[in-house]
């Protein structure tokens, strides 16, 4: 179906440098063979600038090679005239939802391909209808884009491609700005085509547990194919994967951790269940004492922010009423590391515009150290000041010339002396993780990584006393995500500033927040230390939030006669306990 | 705030207006704006506002509705009110005090311009309310192809329209964002004299920009994925069919123009 052949694509930038400027040839794709079969399920993987995006791009002929050849469905990329043939039996998804949407009515954005096809009218028609019921999306045909979550756009997305009647679907990280439920649901649907209706289907992702479900795995770093087998193959290295900047599923990195230490189990494990049957073939024991440290830490210090019977309405008598917050109350404590987590509309992102002073509550009261400042206007920018609020997708809002100025931005709009300003732009930007080699770069030149870190260090600036993220880590790679992560612990471990991390994440969230509220409806479901959430997945899963892997695979060992401690959400613990089961047969 | 605005209001409805062919609203919508500068009598006028009025009664919408789009207007009403009420010149003066003089002559033009005005406006709100936004883009398509002969890019105009209706929501929203976020940065867009406040708009407006060229570019590159490649070769989901009551319409439009014509000539 497609093949490439010593693929590669190079383009020149030119740099300047001490006044000369300098061409420089940038290799994307170096000679990569790929063979993809019809009816194949491939996973694509690869941190951001790996190339996977600009092979993605040639298999559409959006791109066309600089050496070497692409055949798709037996066509060559470089023939002019079989284009829309190519791009007809090749149809892509892209990432971002809302751009490549083009009509204001989803059928009519489904009918588009078709259109531009010159299909006759009655036959779109029976297209569109078609497209839309094999992604679930019929009921909302007449409905207008902006009405619909993430997920359901992609969805709508994918049924534009079908709607073309192509033989392979390009799918570019279409997961990468949804929500847990909205990952699952397009998920879902791609295998649903790739199963059903027997669609080759390539899948570009930074999530490891989407990859696990593909046939086969092909990994690239620098523009280079350097892996390629089944998953089970691919993720039998987890060294080799965490040096190209990439992950594993959670129990693959304790299968190998194990077997470190010299237990003999299988080097293939992908799922929770696999992980479960071999554990029950294997272990010697089937309890372990373990002590949790379940006893909360009391924490005595002052109270930061209190929220009393918070409520918000949007929209208040009229018919597009909206109670986006009903009755929160809620205390945060200096030094304290609160996870937020919830689906989207749960109302999360309402609530820290709260704290901002941002949005004003429509009942209820906030206090800062115990005062009510939340309602005197004049005392705006210093809860701004005090509480510094990252918005998601923080980048967007750079805009200066150059990252200093960005930077300091904020404390310019404090009224603070040239000195103290830079003083807290050069503190916010090592904090951040910035080097000072940058500072006069455009923000706009730097990478997507980077430039999130300088839009962080532009809050830092402020000095705040409580820092609230939203969502930092959406749409990065692994890599980036694990940066961005340490860079919010070091500001809470070393720099004792009080930190508010929302994230759709329960594996990251639970690594590193001392207490974590769960909301839905616009209510605190639940809220408690991270052992006190996991004890109960079950509820969990109900309101549509995912567990961490480990949490689920102690919760299985338990229901087929383990006696295992079931609040365990990390590797590194989940390890110390599993690896008592097998010790017996070690000492042997 | 920001996104309470609405744009090409539309309000559902089944009555025959909505039910139209919107190129015979949009030939509707043209002849009556043209006859608003043709007369300039009262009973002219009062012949259009009848019309309208059936109009508006036939279109189901309410008429709290509609004078609630006019809310907006009321400032540039009241400005072009008394702009000619003291600017225009005649011979009959009603009033002087010192520079200020207003004449007879001056009244009636800024009354028969307001009425003009109001007119216009509640006009060619009927149409937006009774059609929606892609009915009128596909409206605008077909109605122009005559006019491709002559090298009007009749399906670019009407693809660019739709691309800017699909967006508006999209780039609302997003600045809405942008505000609040350079807000949590301790920008200040309520203070200071005009300058400062123009001064204040870049850190919005810069990331708006820079984030709509992004958007495009992703767009182009999803569009030219989709087999996009200009009008050429394409056809259409839903084919725009003149039925019978359209030809009714169109009728009602000629008896219109003879009214007019008739009032021009003989009053």
């Amino acid at each position: 179906m497609i093949k490439s052949e010593n693929l590669t694509f190079e383009y020149k930038i030119t740099t300047e440098k001490d006044g000369k400027s300098i061409d420089e040839t940038i290799k994307a794709l170096d000679s990569v063979n790929i063979d993809i079969k019809d009816g194949d399920f491939v996973a694509i993987l690869g941190h951001n600038g790996s190339g996977k995006s600009t092979f993605a791009k040639h298999i559409n002929a959006l791109l066309l090679p600089s050496d070497g050849t692409m055949y798709v469905n037996g066509y060559n990329t470089k023939d002019l005239e079989k284009l829309w043939d190519i791009r007809q039996s090749a149809g892509m998804v892209f990432q971002n939802p809302d751009n490549q949407m083009v009509a204001t009515i989803v059928e009519e954005d489904v009918a588009f391909g078709p259109e531009n096809l010159g299909v006759p009218s009655e036959e779109i028609r029976k297209r569109v209808d078609e497209s839309l019921k094999s992604v679930g999306m019929y009921e909302f045909k007449d409905a207008s884009p902006a009405r619909l979550s993430g997920g359901q756009k992609q969805r709508i997305a994918i049924a534009g491609v079908l709607a073309m009647l192509p033989k392979c679907i390009i799918l570019d990280e279409p997961t990468a700005m949804l929500d847990p439920m909205g990952r699952k649901e397009v998920i879902n649907t791609v295998i649903k085509l790739n199963k059903k209706f027997n669609m080759t289907v390539i899948l570009i992702t930074h999530y490891m547990n989407e990859a696990v479900l593909a046939d086969k795995v092909f990994v690239m770093d620098s523009g280079k194919l350097v892996m390629q087998g089944t998953p089970r193959e691919i993720f039998k290295n987890p060294d080799k994967l965490f040096s190209y900047g990439l992950d594993v599923p959670q129990v693959t990195e304790l299968s190998h951790m194990l077997i470190k230490k010299g237990v003999n189990i299988r080097d293939d494990i992908l799922t929770v269940s696999e992980m479960v049957d071999e554990i029950i073939k294997k272990a010697s024991k089937k309890t372990v004492f373990y002590h949790t440290e379940n006893a909360k830490k009391e924490n005595n210090k002052e109270t930061v922010l209190s929220l009393r019977n918070v409520s918000h309405v949007y929209n208040e008598g009229t018919v597009f009423k909206k109670t986006a917050l009903n009755n929160i109350n809620l205390e945060i404590k200096k030094g304290e590391f609160l996870g937020l987590i919830g689906h989207t509309g749960s109302g999360k992102s309402t609530l820290i515009q709260h704290l901002n002073a941002l949005l004003k509550p429509t009942s209820g009261e906030i206090l800062l150290y115990g005062k009510d400042d939340y309602k005197d206007v004049n005392k705006l920018k210093s809860i701004r000041q005090k509480i510094g609020l990252v918005f998601q997708y923080p980048e967007h809002q750079l805009f200066e010339m150059t990252v200093y100025k960005d930077i300091a931005f904020a404390p310019t709009n404090l009224g603070l002396s040239e000195e103290e300003i830079k003083e807290r732009v050069d503190t916010a930007a090592k904090t951040a993780g910035l080097s000072e080699e940058i500072y006069e770069k455009s923000p706009f030149d730097l990478s997507g990584g980077q430039k999130r870190r300088v839009a962080i260090a532009g809050i830092l600036a402020m000095k705040p006393d409580v820092l609230v993220l939203d969502e930092p880590t959406a749409g990065l790679d692994p890599k980036g995500r694990d940066e961005i992560l340490s860079a919010v612990k070091k500001m809470h471990d070393e720099f004792g500033m009080t930190v508010i991390l929302v994230s759709h994440s329960m594996e990251d969230i639970s690594k590193i927040a001392d207490r974590i509220i769960v909301m839905y409806g616009g209510e605190i479901y639940k809220s408690g230390t991270p052992s006190e959430i996991f004890e109960d997945a079950n509820s969990l899963r109900k309101i549509g939030l995912d567990v961490p892997q480990i949490t689920l695979l102690f919760k299985e060992l338990n229901e087929k006669g383990f006696n295992l401690p079931d609040n365990i959400f990390t590797v590194d613990k989940a390890f110390e306990i599993i690896y008592q089961l097998f010790e017996q047969v070690e000492k042997q | 705030m920001i996104r309470d605005i609405t744009i090409g209001q539309y309000y559902p409805s089944n009555s025959i207006l909505h039910k139209l062919d919107s190129r015979v609203k949009l030939i509707a919508t043209l002849v009556f704006i043209i006859s608003l500068f043709v007369v300039n009598n009262f009973i002219g006028y009062g012949f259009a506002f009848l019309c309208l009025a059936i109009l508006i009664y036939i279109s189901k919408v309410p008429v709290k509705f509609m004078l609630r789009g006019l809310k907006s207007i009321v400032f540039i009403i009241i400005f072009t009110l008394i702009l000619n009420l003291f600017v225009t010149d005649g011979e009959t003066v009603l009033f002087s005090f010192g520079i200020i003089r207003i004449t007879l002559e001056g009244v009636l033009l800024a009354i028969k311009i307001c009425i003009r005005l109001i007119m216009l406006i509640v006009g060619s709100s009927l149409l937006t309310l009774t059609t929606t936004p892609i009915e009128l883009t596909n409206g605008i398509e077909r109605g122009l192809v005559p006019l491709k002969k002559i090298g009007v890019p009749a399906h670019e105009i009407a693809m660019m329209m739709t691309i800017a209706l699909r967006f508006i929501p999209t780039l609302l929203d997003e600045t809405d964002k942008i505000i609040k976020a350079q807000q949590a940065r301790g920008a200040d867009f309520e203070t200071g004299n005009f300058l400062n406040r123009a001064k204040n708009l870049i850190p919005i407006l810069v990331p708006l920009f820079v984030s709509s060229f992004r958007r495009a570019e992703e767009l182009a590159t999803a569009m030219e994925a989709r087999c996009y490649s200009g009008s050429e070769n394409r056809t259409k989901l839903n084919v725009m069919k003149y039925n019978k009551r359209d030809f009714k319409a169109l009728f009602f439009i000629i008896l219109y123009i003879v009214g007019i014509v008739l009032i021009k000539i003989f009053v």
